[in-house]
């Protein structure tokens, strides 16, 4: 299939990675001042999130992990309560009770970050689930690392969409392209005997592909056939894309945001102007949310008891 | 009006209403559209394949799916066919469909309710004979059901699917075929409410599920002895202590009956709710009649030295009252 990426779109791609990067920059800096715990980045992985969500409508269904700023920016998700949740407060999206590892903000569809590795993915068949018994056209997007991969509810939940030809693409970042780490540890077994994880694809029956994760208008691509297979009701897809972990900067070859600007320069969608205008916007809406997180209250010590059920029928 | 029918079949008679009164409840598992299960039976041919489904043998992935589907809206049941699987499946279970309400603030709920077959068969050996009600009911964020009989199966479930919340219902492999007087029309059952089953003065004995029923029998066998009250509080969680309670202060004697591990379960459970709140009416110590933390064996005669039983619990009462 044949995709022209429209320069409107080109701009919307790179915005959302600068978003993505931005925000996660501002939780680099409340950890650095002390103001908020320990979090999971997924710095790197930014064209990823940016080149799927790209695809998706709001009533669109995301499943993410233990590192989902990117998923969760991408889809739309409240900054401010997100960054509220973050530091544990009460106006976050889950009231201070999730924190970073289990943030949902159902209004666009963002069905929940998760602690457990793989954990998100057989729910994620649920929302896919329930868009095919509603006949919907909407999809539901399963992310997942290279390490959940291999966890037996994925494999499961591969099997099972397979079966029931549900709407939705599994999208597996892998983080530890060339040797393979574990959070940052070289480890002597390996975690995968293949080199491609979209390789299992057709033991389940259904469509697959890898590519490089930093380049973003390959991942639209990749993920737009995907995605419109989905939504076709030709049943689901598992996608991998290779990321690098990185840090705040942007210095890396493997930096999808460093080299899709220097791609946008040299075809002129992008201007220095333009690029100080995009970011410039991006870091006021953070600087935003941040200050809301700060200036927001603890929660009542009395709200620890809450919540364990919903009321009424 | 009321007709004898099973358990089974009033457990498929609340899915088959549920299933009529709104679209968004679906039920799916391993098998649950074959003509032959009598608590799914005609429900295929009713309401079609897509909402009465056939999932592969992957407990993970179709409780899971279920967790899903009811975040994004659905009303889901899902058949586990043995409780005993659910061992397979327990991150789906106890992170996410349990906890996920609270860890969200209460933003999402999970209006799911997950069925499973419980309870010892008669050489089912300890991976198709356990209860394990008392591994769910110890994490927070599940309703705990576990249905008696006919009546209380269709009404308690009825309730369950309205539920907003996870409920797990517990349904006794050996209740299957039991039959009782049931409403052809719709009705709940109020959940943390017990029934009185038996009304007694010198001792009280609660119990859940099946051992409800032997629990019956040895009162009626002691009637001319002892006066014994049998309390089924129904539901575990929410339990109704102030129905065990009460009846304490009057009998001043219990006795806890449970298929289940004595260890920690819920025989522990009650135990302490009426040591710690009614103590001071207690005559004698509190005795349990559980599984004594023994794997159940596949000899029958092995397996009947463990299960709790009528002459059991006639034992323990005598015990309590002497």
């Amino acid at each position: 299939m044949h995709m022209s990426i429209t320069d409107s779109v080109k701009l919307d791609l790179y915005r959302a990675m600068v978003r993505i990067r931005t925000f996660e920059n501002g939780i680099r800096t409340l950890m650095n001042e002390g103001k908020i715990g320990h979090v999971s980045f997924y710095t790197g992985g930014e064209a990823v999130a940016a080149a799927v969500s790209a695809h998706l409508v709001k009533e669109d269904q995301i499943g993410s992990t233990h590192r989902p700023m990117g998923h969760l920016v991408a889809k739309g998700a409240d900054l401010k309560k997100m960054m509220a949740e973050i530091a544990a407060k009460s106006t976050g999206t889950n009231k201070g009770k999730g924190g970073a590892y289990h943030i949902f903000d159902k209004e666009v569809g963002a069905l929940g970050a998760n602690g457990i590795v793989g954990g998100s993915v057989p729910m994620t068949a649920g929302y896919a689930l329930r868009n095919q018994i509603k006949k919907t056209d909407n999809i539901a997007i399963s992310y997942f690392g290279e390490g959940a991969s291999n966890q037996g509810g994925v494999q499961e939940t591969l099997n099972l969409a397979a079966c029931w030809k549900l709407p939705m693409v599994f999208v597996c970042e892998n983080s530890s392209p060339e040797e393979q780490t574990m959070l940052g540890h070289k480890i002597d077994y390996p975690q995968l005997s293949i080199s491609d994880i979209s390789l299992r694809a057709p033991a389940y029956g259904m469509s697959g592909g890898s590519g490089n994760g930093w380049e973003v208008e390959k991942v639209y691509k990749i993920a737009g056939e995907a995605v419109e297979r989905a939504r076709k009701g030709d049943g689901p897809t598992l996608l991998e894309f290779k990321i690098h972990r990185l840090n705040a900067d942007e210095d890396s070859e493997y930096c999808p945001i460093k080299c899709y600007r220097d791609k946008l320069m040299m075809e002129n969608v992008l201007t220095e102007e333009l690029d100080e205008k995009i970011r410039s916007e991006e870091a006021a809406e953070v600087k935003e949310a941040m200050d809301y997180a700060m200036g927001s209250p603890e929660p009542e010590p009395i709200e620890a008891f809450d919540d364990i059920f919903v009321e009424g029928n | 009006m009321a007709r004898t029918i099973t358990y089974a079949e009033a457990i498929c008679e609340a899915q088959r209403d549920a299933l009529r009164n709104d679209p968004d409840v679906i039920l799916f598992g391993e098998n649950v559209a074959a003509p032959w299960r009598p608590s799914t039976k005609g429900l295929k041919d009713e309401f079609g394949k897509e909402r009465v489904r056939d999932a592969p043998i992957t407990e993970t992935a179709f409780i899971g799916a279920g967790v899903g589907a009811a975040i994004a809206g659905m009303k889901p049941i899902v058949e586990l066919m043995l409780i005993d699987f659910g061992l397979v499946a327990m991150d789906q279970i106890l992170n996410q469909m349990a906890k996920t309400t609270y860890m969200t603030g209460g933003n999402i709920n999970v209006p799911m309710v997950m069925r499973a077959i419980y309870g010892a068969r008669g050489g089912g050996a300890a991976t198709h004979s356990e209860c394990l009600y008392g591994v769910y009911a110890h994490m927070p964020g599940m309703k705990i059901v576990v249905p008696s009989n006919p009546y209380d199966a269709k009404g308690l479930l009825a309730t369950a699917i309205k539920d907003k919340n996870p409920v797990v219902v517990f349904e006794h492999s050996r209740l299957t075929n039991m039959k009782g007087e049931v409403p052809e029309e719709s009705y709940e059952i109020p959940f943390g409410v017990a029934n009185l089953v038996r009304e007694g003065s010198d001792v009280t004995v609660v119990a859940v599920g099946k051992m409800v029923n032997e629990a019956a029998r040895a009162a009626d066998e002691l009637k001319d002895k002892v006066s014994v009250e049998v309390i089924d509080p129904r539901t575990l969680v929410p339990l109704d202590e102030e129905a065990i309670l009460r009846s304490v202060q009057k009998t001043g004697r219990l006795v806890v009956v449970d298929e289940d591990y004595e260890r920690c379960g819920f025989s522990a459970e009650v135990a302490a709710i009426v040591a710690e709140k009614g103590f001071h009416n207690l005559k004698a110590p509190v005795a349990r009649v559980a599984n004594p933390n023994v794997p159940l064996p596949f000899n029958k005669e092995l397996e009947k030295q463990i299960l709790p039983d009528t002459e059991k619990i006639i034992r323990a009462i005598k015990n309590v009252v002497k």
